[in-house]
């Protein structure tokens, strides 16, 4: 009684508390990076840091217009690199949460598996 | 319902959280973690040295990994079962307590080892050695409190059945439960309250392990830097906590809320001003509105979204700069940067501090207007409600120009639980608990006493307060009432809490005539008044009592009054006596009202400064009538409007006014042998009839006592009273002086006066008496330890 519980706790359950911690984390890393919002923002000035530049004159127009351009520029940079950079994170932790869900189900096996492969004897020598 | 509510050992959940209970301590996880590790440490090493035994290491580490997860994820917390059967929906760690064959009993003793239990038994009482003396021993009288706590269970809508909800149910069943609860001063009510308290705290708790969403590493990457803001404000959304939320339990500030995103949300003048008065919540408001605005899941405009609150002081303003120019320099840098940084909304706290020049707040309502006018930059204004109305009446425009959110202060169930959510960070400031009793004691005392800050803020500063006078760390009821007396001045803990007390009460009228002779109804009255408040049976919106005392002069009115404030009020010195003579304009009523800025000794001043005292107004019949109405509303209510229209409790205070009118009536119809009992109406009605008194005016006293006029005897045993007075002048020297019999009866005769009372006596006891012992001292005559004995012939003597 007690074993079928944890057996069936274990396949449906379990697995299903497993796999939304799971999802919870993964979404916790895409809001980390904000990619969604860096791509909506991907030119915009850079910490504003031209939004100060102002005067009527066309020298003042043309270094305003210079400033936004070097600080959506450096904004572009930033977020590209971040943005590419949480693109890698996220895939990597997904591999990791496909591979975590495809063990799950196994590790209750897994001993039966070990105790076959040692009394087969198998073992893995390096050179 | 038996079928249902029978517990069953070996259900599947009951054995998953008893191994919980055994197998969930952190120290065995940290073993079988150790043992994880060196396991597959073990085994990986083994088999890559060619040894196929390292699989079983490994076999073992998964088998190790396994039971890790088990009790990780189900037995510490038993998931709820489908059914609505008692299996099912007991809560894990009661599960865990129950055993084979549970007996009520058992239970009761073990309920301190689950949280909601512990949580009750300190904050309610709900000790295992009250539960255990309501409980039976017999394993079948568990039904009916299964039965009991599934319906406390559905009437507080929990999802699971606790070990508090079982300590309520052992009590709730017992037939006697309404008498056991209310020697607690609790009710049912009260302990449902407690237990969705303990839920609510427990669901915080939990959310705090949830990590919170608020837009991640790009957030500010769009806005710009703001360094003169980060020196001068404070970034509100940056100090809230990540792990904490504020919660808003009052329907009106999530109105607010709703209004404050609305207004933002459209085109129009982006501010929002917050007008209530101190204490009633506009930081909380501002506080839940900036976490609102960083919550990456908020159903809020994405314009406003991210958005960041600085709040600005005109304190550190002021302080940071030199004259009215700098700080207008300061001020536009401020805005500027603000404007250009494109996510900040700027909240101005105690904003009337900003439109007003004065200590600690400079004028720059020129500089803001424009501002406001535009509506470029959010902006909040938070404001106490009369100083909105003063600068409304000062600068129409700029009043015109906000966009008014009104925040009216909490009621009493708003404010409990404020209190209940605010509890846990207090405790943790002040290393103490609070009992539940100490939450409602906060409320109805802060309601009554503490003046110029409104609920919820009053009744969070008295539990800060009573932090002060917890006992063994828990802070209760009386430490409450103990942190009030302290701070205002008054009386509060009941004659029940002391047997000295309770024998001066008692023994008030000997007392108090230990100090003046007769008077009997008048000193019953008083008496009577003390002992109805001293044990919480009077009417607490009203002063103690109201007494108008109607005598002729050197009667012992005015002695009454020190008597009492002597006896009762902690010394002579809390009597606040003001003589009505010197109010006979209807102007002077200002100078009755006066607030204490302007004349610390006003009848207003004097009575907040001391509310617990004997308030005295002497010759009462000669105030103006304006003076009078004026003080209509405090004979009735116990409440007086100081010139700011500040409430002025007399609630903790006797009142007592004095007045010689009618005095001749009295003495005459005394003399001609009427009695007392008749004569007060006769009285009353001649006062009213000669327009002395207005018949709303007399009305308004508990009582009005008549005072005798003093006979031969009074005067004979006054005049004890006064050798007895003299003797303690010269105890410090050790001299006793005592009268002849004969000396006694000369100072009758030549200090009675029937037209000035006791008076008289008073000045013929000065001038004999004390003058005898004063040149008996100066011949060397007496010296210390003498007893002067004065003759019939030396009082003559003096008297020549």
């Amino acid at each position: 009684m007690l074993t079928t519980g944890l057996i069936s706790w274990w396949y449906i359950d379990g697995y299903k508390l497993f796999a939304s911690r799971i999802w919870t984390k993964l979404g916790d890393t895409a809001d980390f990076f904000s990619i969604g919002s860096l791509l909506r923002t991907l030119f915009a000035p850079y910490r504003q840091i031209s939004a100060n530049a102002s005067g009527n004159s066309i020298d003042a127009k043309f270094m305003a217009f210079l400033d936004r351009l070097v600080s959506r520029l450096v904004g572009g940079v930033a977020r590209l690199g971040i943005i590419l950079f949480g693109i890698i994170v996220i895939i990597l932790q997904l591999i990791l949460s496909i591979a975590s869900l495809v063990i799950w189900p196994l590790l209750p096996v897994i001993p039966i598996i070990c105790i076959i492969l040692s009394i087969m004897g198998v073992t893995i020598w390096i050179k | 319902m038996d079928q249902i509510n029978q517990y069953n050992p070996n259900s599947a959940r009951a054995k998953y959280a008893r191994l919980g209970h055994t197998l969930g301590s952190p120290l065995l996880t940290g073993l079988l973690v150790i043992a994880l590790i060196l396991a597959l440490v073990f085994g990986g090493i083994l088999v890559f040295s060619c040894n196929a035994l390292g699989w079983l290491a490994i076999g073992i580490a998964d088998i190790i990994l396994i039971l890790i997860i088990y009790i990780k994820m189900l037995f510490v917390k038993v998931p709820l079962g489908k059914t609505d059967n008692i299996n099912d929906i007991l809560s894990s760690n009661v599960l865990a307590l129950l055993g084979q064959k549970p007996t009520v009993k058992m239970v009761a003793s073990s309920l301190m080892k689950t949280r909601s239990g512990n949580f009750l038994a300190l904050r309610f009482g709900l000790i295992p050695r009250l539960l255990e003396g309501v409980a039976s021993d017999l394993p079948e009288d568990m039904v009916p409190i299964f039965e009991t706590s599934r319906k406390i269970a559905k009437k507080i809508n929990a999802s699971q059945i606790s070990g508090g909800i079982i300590a309520i149910a052992i009590i709730e069943n017992h037939p006697n439960h309404e008498e056991i609860l209310s020697r607690m001063r609790l009710d049912l009510g009260d302990l449902y309250e407690g237990i969705t308290w303990y839920n609510y705290l427990h669901g915080l708790v939990k959310d705090s392990k949830k990590k919170r969403r608020d837009g991640g590493i790009g957030r500010d990457f769009t806005f710009g830097f703001t360094p003169l803001l980060s020196r001068f404000g404070q970034n509100i959304s940056a100090s809230r906590s990540l792990t904490t939320k504020t919660q808003l339990f009052r329907a009106s500030n999530q109105e607010a809320i709703a209004q404050m995103t609305e207004i933002f949300s459209r085109t129009g003048r982006q501010n929002v001003a917050l007008i209530g008065p101190d204490g009633c919540g506009r930081s909380t408001i501002v506080n839940a509105f900036s976490e609102l605005l960083l919550d990456a899941n908020s159903k809020i405009n994405r314009d406003l979204k991210y958005r960041q609150i600085f709040k600005l002081d005109a304190g550190s303003i002021i302080g940071g700069t030199g004259g009215q120019g700098d700080i207008e320099r300061l001020v536009t840098g401020l805005l500027n940067e603000a404007y250009s940084a494109k996510n900040i909304i700027i909240y101005l706290n105690n904003a009337h501090l900003f439109f007003e020049n004065g200590v600690g707040s400079v004028d720059i309502s020129n500089l803001l207007l424009p501002v406001l006018e535009a509506g470029k930059l959010r902006m909040i204004l938070s404001l106490d409600e009369q100083r909105f109305l003063e600068i409304s009446a000062k600068n129409p425009a700029l009043a015109n120009v906000l966009n008014k959110i009104m925040i009216a202060p909490s009621n009493e169930e708003e404010t409990i639980k404020i209190m209940e959510d605010q509890v846990p960070f207090l405790e943790f400031k002040h290393k103490v608990t609070y009992t539940y009793w100490s939450l409602k004691e906060a409320y109805r005392l802060g309601d009554r006493y503490v003046k110029n800050v409104a609920m919820p803020g009053k009744a969070i500063r008295v539990l800060e307060d009573a932090a002060r006078y917890a006992r063994g760390g828990l802070v209760f009821g009386e430490s409450v009432s103990e942190a009030i007396e302290k701070s205002e001045g008054v009386k509060l803990q009941t004659a029940n809490d002391s047997t000295e007390e309770k024998n001066k009460l008692l023994n008030l009228e000997k007392l108090i005539h230990e100090r003046m002779i007769d008077q009997e109804p008048a000193v019953h009255a008083v008496s009577d008044a003390l002992r109805r408040a001293a044990v919480g049976v009077r009417n607490e919106n009203k002063p103690i009592g109201t007494y108008l005392f109607l005598g002729p002069t050197g009667v012992g009115k005015t002695e009454l009054a020190k008597a009492l404030a002597e006896v009762y009020f902690n010394g002579e010195s809390e009597i606040i006596r003001i003589d009505m003579n010197e109010y006979v304009e209807s102007t002077d009523v200002n100078r009755l009202i006066a607030e204490g800025s302007v004349d610390a000794m006003s009848l207003a001043a004097q009575v907040q400064k001391h509310p617990f005292s004997v308030v005295l107004l002497d010759e009462i019949e000669k105030a103006s009538p304006q003076v009078l109405t004026t003080l209509l509303q405090m004979l009735d209510e116990g409440i007086l409007r100081d010139a700011k229209n500040r409430e002025i409790s007399f609630r903790d205070a006797i009142v007592i006014c004095t007045s010689n009118a009618g005095a001749d009536v009295i003495r005459e119809k005394i003399q001609n042998g009427e009695k007392y009992e008749n004569l007060k109406n006769e009285i009353v009605n001649q006062l009213i009839s000669n327009r002395e008194f207005k018949p709303e005016f007399l009305n308004r006293f508990d009582e009005i006592c008549l005072f005798k006029p003093l006979s031969k005897d009074d005067l004979g045993k006054i005049c004890d009273l006064l050798i007895a007075g003299v003797n303690k002048t010269l105890a410090p020297q050790k001299i006793a002086v005592s009268l002849a019999e004969d000396a006694k009866d000369v100072l009758i005769e030549a200090g009675y006066d029937p037209l000035l009372g006791a008076r008289p006596m008073r000045r013929i006891v000065s001038k004999t008496v004390e003058n005898i012992v004063a040149k008996a001292s100066l011949s060397g005559d007496i010296s210390s330890g003498s007893n002067i004995i004065i003759s019939k012939a030396e009082i003559e003597e003096e008297l020549k």
